[in-house]
């Protein structure tokens, strides 16, 4: 199951994690969020970002033949 | 092929460990919450208990501001939002005209609701639940991989 969970702090501010995405995908699956809460102030990425999806991989070698 | 946990399956390692629920997390982004949207600021003014905000001119003790007003309780002034460019304007001397965890519980409050607003605008389903420490957590289900 693909989620993205918003922590909303005390005093308003927020933190945006994706879950369950693999690839920069997740970035542009919560992107429709961080344009419109505010200003983003800090980034990180996990390993699980630069994981490409095996499936993706898979069909890029096969048309590539 | 994986050899996780022992069993041996015909799926990536990465996919496997995906449908476990090992693997989750990808990126965190940090925002700082700006009040751009009049429907969202009106339902965040009714999570709080706060009279609806009244676009007008006041006087605060630094000067005249204009935008929607919102009346946080035992505050001297207003605070003054203005969600054309996400600013507010506000006099709390630094806490003696106004508790500051008044305006942060305002900007709690917008943030969750300008949150849920744009989750069901895309067709997402979310949950809402507070935690013990006073934050509050969204979950949005996206839904499953295709």
């Amino acid at each position: 199951m693909r989620q993205i969970e918003v922590i909303v702090m005390p005093d308003g501010q927020c933190r945006v994690e994706t879950k369950g995405f693999a690839g920069a995908i997740c970035e542009a699956a919560s992107r429709f969020l961080e344009r419109v809460l505010g200003k983003c102030t800090g980034r990180t990425r996990t390993s699980e970002f630069y994981h490409t999806d095996a499936r993706q991989e898979t069909r890029t070698r096969l048309d590539l033949k | 092929m994986s050899d996780v946990s022992g069993v041996r399956l015909p799926v990536s390692q990465h996919a496997f460990l995906r449908m476990k629920g090992v693997l989750g997390l990808s990126h965190t982004v940090t925002i700082e919450t700006q009040i751009r949207d009049l429907v969202a600021l009106r339902a965040a003014c009714r999570r709080a208990g706060l009279e609806q905000p009244q676009q007008e001119t006041v006087q605060l003790f630094s000067g005249q501001a204009t935008g929607y007003c919102v009346r946080l309780p035992q505050w001297r002034y207003p605070v003054v939002c203005d969600p054309q460019n996400g600013t507010i304007h506000f006099d709390n001397y630094g806490g003696r005209w106004g508790e500051q965890r008044q305006l942060d519980r305002l900007m709690q409050a917008y943030a969750t609701e300008k949150t849920l607003f744009e989750a069901h605008k895309q067709g997402y389903a979310a949950t809402e639940q507070t935690l013990s420490d006073g934050r509050i957590k969204l979950t949005i289900h996206v839904g499953e991989e295709l």
